[in-house]
């Protein structure tokens, strides 16, 4: 998971000091775990290094404060639009999704037709390979191919699933 | 093998009619496997209707091994069928207070006394679809997927050059689905025949050579994993 884009989408929404970066990256990451303070301030530097992020001062309590720069902001929906390939963890679409809807991101419908798209290409990709396995009688390996098809199925329900309660 | 040429069906409801096909054109080869997807009323099951001479089109024609279905007596195109065609619908349509044998038998009958070669080859084709053991049960007392099994046995008993089926694994689970699918490959494969399967399932499609994909009446496309764009297609195709 992405301390970087998780940090991108928080700024998104408003300004935010580095402690308070850290507990709403805790929810944001669900019960995938707490991110380590250190990991934080380490990702903030490159951010501001690379111009996506800047600190605008301190506020009233002498906290260093942080905000999103335009290209953070480009960077943060090039990467929302980005698909999750079809042998990354669906974690990782997971967590892209959370992001997406916690900015309230209006490209989301867009983002999930992607998704899908890499979905049903994987699913046919697959099924040919599969059905070559069955005609050769090579048990174990179309097992195998079986296995990932009924992960993309279990990913493919729910990106419907999605979409059916967007409309 | 197969000519769809500029095919509408119009049906009239009183005084209202709706055109359910509004001028397909298709070609599919001989030995092909060709799936065909579409929303709820977008014509995919009365093409299939059509294509096994079940009912006649308004407009158009159909040619299957040179043969024009238009052009037959309501006699002719039912020899037609039972020498040519097989059919597989997603509710069976078995005879249930009927044995497994006694249904795949059935077509047979049209054509006279079984003989011991027909005998054999209805066992045969029981072994080939993993039914041994069940030829003199009762189908009503067999599982869904069972069913299905006999229903594509009866389908191939006459060696049809062509197998129509309506949404084969629309009332099974995926488990069920695949060994139908699995079967269908292997007749594909080892008989040659042609297999037009209508299907709301992409899983179910990705067995066949091509997908055809319906939208109101027509054909809005025929995918092909050699084009680029055809997963971005079937998404939006989908959503």
């Amino acid at each position: 998971m992405s301390v970087k884009y998780g940090i991108l989408t928080l700024l998104f929404r408003q300004t935010h000091h580095g402690y308070e970066l850290k507990l709403e990256l805790d929810s944001l990451l669900g019960i995938k775990g707490k991110v380590n303070p250190g990991q934080i301030y380490t990702t903030l530097d490159r951010l501001i290094r690379d111009e996506l992020v800047s600190s605008p001062g301190l506020d009233d309590q002498e906290r260093k404060r942080y905000e999103l720069n335009p290209k953070g902001k480009d960077e943060l929906v090039g990467w929302l639009l980005e698909p999750i390939p079809n042998h990354g963890t669906k974690d990782d679409f997971f967590f892209k999704w959370n992001c997406a809807r916690t900015i309230h991101f209006e490209q989301e419908k867009k983002m999930l037709e992607q998704q899908k798209a890499m979905i049903i290409e994987g699913v046919l990709e697959l099924t040919k390979l599969k059905t070559e396995l069955l005609l050769q009688n090579q048990e174990k390996r179309y097992l195998l191919i079986s296995g990932m098809l009924f992960h993309l199925e279990a990913d493919l329900n729910w990106i419907n699933q999605v979409e059916n309660r967007l409309r | 093998m197969i000519t769809i040429e500029n095919l509408s069906k119009e049906f009239l409801q009183g005084q209202q009619s709706t055109e359910v096909l509004k001028g397909v054109n298709l070609n599919i080869k001989e030995g092909e496997f060709v799936a065909i997807m579409g929303p709820s009323g977008s014509g995919k099951s009365t093409l299939l209707q059509l294509l096994g001479g079940l009912d006649v089109p308004t407009n158009g024609t159909i040619q299957i091994d040179q043969k024009y279905l238009n052009g037959m007596t309501e006699k002719e195109r039912t020899i037609f069928r039972r020498k040519k065609l097989g059919f597989v619908f997603q509710n069976y349509q078995l005879l249930s207070t009927l044995t497994v044998e006694e249904n795949i038998a059935f077509p047979l009958h049209a054509d006279g006394k079984l003989t011991n070669e027909k005998n054999r080859m209805i066992q045969e084709l029981i072994e080939s679809v993993g039914l041994d053991g069940l030829n003199r049960k009762r189908v009503n007392l067999l599982s869904g997927g069972q069913q299905q099994r006999v229903a594509i046995a009866r389908a191939l008993v006459n060696n049809p050059a062509v197998l129509l089926a309506d949404e084969p694994t629309g009332n099974l689970d995926r488990a069920k689905a695949e060994e139908i699918l699995s079967l269908f490959l292997k007749f594909h494969h080892e008989n040659k025949q042609t297999i037009i399967m209508v299907t709301h399932d992409i899983f179910a499609a990705g067995f066949a050579d091509r997908i055809v994909l319906f939208r109101d009446g027509v054909v809005d496309r025929v995918i092909s994993r050699k084009d680029g764009d055809y997963a971005k297609y079937l998404a939006s195709f989908m959503a």
